[in-house]
């Protein structure tokens, strides 16, 4: 079995890639009839769905995995640990799921990038619905320590009052591309031409 | 001469010779036909017969020998043979030549995936299935017999992204009822397995309102699914069903669900613990019908629904008082249902913990970016092509002569010409 397109995308750092080639791979290997299980990079696939956010799909391979795979590959029940507590939804636990493992070679540089791209998104959840937010709270979903994570609020202009150990959201002025073309105003003249006939 | 040309020999050199041109492959569908019943008896046709065609360039002749080969019953042993010559015959035939015989080959793939099935490995005929759909498709509109199978293999190997890259076209020419009605079934499951609950709410909708003179069991089930997407994608449940539904659905899909009626009619009055108590009452006909898992996310959805309801009624809400209005146990579980509705898009809020309070916004949209025109574009565009065909649909329908008759048959049953109309007329003057 040729595995070179997922190696391949893992050494350039696709990342966001890898869900889409295994997907493939997948299909193309099994449609030959090549039993694939025992090889198959299933940490790296699950590690891919959840770099694009699709926990479903990642749930929906976890159960086809063999059970003698689950048994045997313990890399592949830590990444699943890491789909659990996202599909349950429990911010901190994935950072907790993320570091309960000494992850492989292969599975380390994903899973740090996981790990980056989870902080990000968790730093855009807060900045869209919360006002005002706990140190601690704001450490838990931030995976940091309490120190690293005012630091990092406060780099993006939050404020903190040590007192009553509250951190103040501050809402970025998102800048939104706003420019038209030509080709719009073409767009617009064939619906109007479109409605009148 | 009949004899001459059905040895497998000649046969194969028909093939080899008239693989190029559509006029010489029509002459050759012709002679395939001719010669189909002597190459079942013929113990002369066998898998080294293939080895002197080439599946890409003499598709038409491939599958018909192939066709050949394949029938009749496998062994065990002998299935993973068979599917890996099927399979590797639809990655390599002309989709050209296979339409010609779209029949054929739409039960060659029948036979892939029968074989499948029987090993138990779905996974093996998806990609196989994917590439038979498009290659029999003669335009994206139409739906082909392979859709059903496609799908349905999809679902029993978790397959749901595949499956859902074979539903993003609209489907407006249908041959075989039931293929529908499996395809919109099907399709539903594959959309609601990804929480696409919109497209699910969509093609379930089609399988329940479909034209049918007896309701059929797909009907039903997807009336049931329909019911619990429904729950989840709007909030509440319709006691009515779709004006456009037929008789015989409006008139006996209610009776054969009062189990989903009943569930729905209860998540209307919005009380979490007297929907919990009566999904644990029937528990049992929801798992029968493998819908608890749906049942378990339409009742969480409840929760969902009663906050978006607080939305509309209040500027400011402490989450005590949340968490106290829609039942929940304290202030933070309040707090990150509120959360997980604004990372989901559902609500738009602000939650401040300092004072322990919410602040719900109006949806910041608005529909001024450049992303967002892009959205409106592609709507708009879906709306234009849409009323085209609706419009072909039309034309066609009153050029129908089956069509015409029946109208002209009504009109002169009610028309009793104008001595008739006129006389009340002239009697209220």
């Amino acid at each position: 079995m040729d595995l070179s397109p997922v190696t391949e995308a893992l050494s350039v750092k696709s990342f966001d890639k890898i869900a889409d080639i295994c997907d493939d791979l997948m299909l193309k290997v099994s449609s030959e009839g090549i039993s694939f299980h025992d090889d198959w990079p299933y940490a790296i696939h699950l590690l891919g769905y959840f770099y694009i956010n699709d926990c479903d799909s990642a749930r929906f391979l976890w159960k086809t995995i063999p059970a003698a795979i689950k048994e045997s590959k313990p890399e592949v029940v830590a990444a699943w640990r890491i789909g659990q507590k996202l599909w349950t939804r429990d911010y901190p636990g994935v950072y907790g799921a993320i570091r309960g493992y000494d992850w492989s070679q292969e599975a380390k540089d994903m899973v740090a990038a996981f790990s980056d791209l989870y902080t990000k998104r968790m730093f855009q959840l807060l900045l869209s619905a919360y006002s005002t937010i706990t140190i601690h709270d704001l450490a838990l979903f931030l995976g940091m320590t309490e120190d690293a994570a005012t630091t990092y609020v406060v780099e993006n202009g939050w404020t903190v009052d040590a007192t009553s150990q509250m951190v103040t959201v501050k809402k970025q002025a998102v800048k939104r591309e706003q420019k038209l073309d030509s080709s719009k105003l073409q767009r617009l003249t064939e619906y109007v031409f479109h409605l009148e006939h | 001469m009949v004899g001459v040309m059905n040895s497998v020999e000649a046969v194969i050199a028909s093939i080899q010779g008239l693989s190029a041109s559509s006029g010489d492959l029509s002459a050759l569908h012709d002679l395939l036909k001719g010669a189909e019943e002597s190459l079942r008896a013929d113990s002369d046709v066998k898998l080294s017969t293939l080895e002197q065609l080439d599946p890409s360039k003499h598709s038409l002749g491939y599958l018909y020998i192939l066709d050949v080969l394949t029938s009749g019953p496998v062994s065990e042993e002998k299935a993973s043979d068979v599917i890996l010559l099927i399979a590797r015959f639809i990655n390599s035939c002309d989709a050209g030549q296979i339409r010609l015989a779209s029949e054929k080959f739409v039960s060659l793939c029948k036979r892939l995936k029968d074989n499948v099935v029987k090993l138990n490995d779905p996974l093996r005929g998806v990609a196989s299935l994917l590439t038979a759909v498009y290659k029999v498709q003669a335009s994206t509109k139409r739906l082909t017999a392979l859709h059903p199978d496609c799908l349905q293999l999809c679902l029993q190997a978790k397959k749901y992204k595949a499956g859902f890259s074979i539903l993003s076209d609209d489907i407006l020419e249908v041959d075989q009822p039931r293929d529908f009605f499996l395809y919109c079934y099907y399709g539903g499951m594959i959309c609601i397995g990804l929480k696409k609950f919109q497209k699910a709410s969509e093609l379930l909708f089609n399988a329940v309102t479909a034209p049918m003179h007896l309701v059929n069991a797909i009907a039903l089930e997807a009336y049931k699914k329909y019911i619990l997407v429904s729950l989840i994608l709007n909030g509440q449940f319709t006691n009515s069903l779709p004006k456009c539904a037929s008789t015989a659905a409006q008139r006996n899909l209610k009776t054969l669900c009062i189990h989903y009626i009943e569930l729905g009619n209860c998540y209307n009055d919005g009380g979490i613990a007297e929907l919990e108590a009566l999904v644990v009452a029937n528990s049992s006909h929801f798992e029968a019908d493998t819908n608890l898992g749906l049942v378990k996310q339409a009742v969480s959805s409840l929760y969902k629904r009663n906050i978006l309801r607080l939305t509309q009624k209040y500027l400011t809400l402490s989450l005590e008082d949340i968490a106290k209005m829609v039942n929940l146990a304290n202030a933070k579980e309040a707090e990150m249902h509120v959360l997980q509705m604004i990372q989901d898009g559902q609500i738009h809020a602000l939650i401040n913990q300092k004072d322990g309070m919410v602040r719900f916004l109006e949806d910041p949209e608005q529909y001024k970016t450049s992303e967002m025109i892009e959205i409106m574009d592609s709507v708009i565009k879906r709306t234009i092509g849409l009323s085209k065909n609706l419009l072909a649909m039309d034309d066609s329908l009153l050029c129908d002569p089956l069509y015409l008759g029946k109208v002209g048959r009504e009109r002169q049953r009610y028309d009793f010409g104008d001595d008739f109309d006129t006389v009340p007329q002239k009697f209220s003057m």
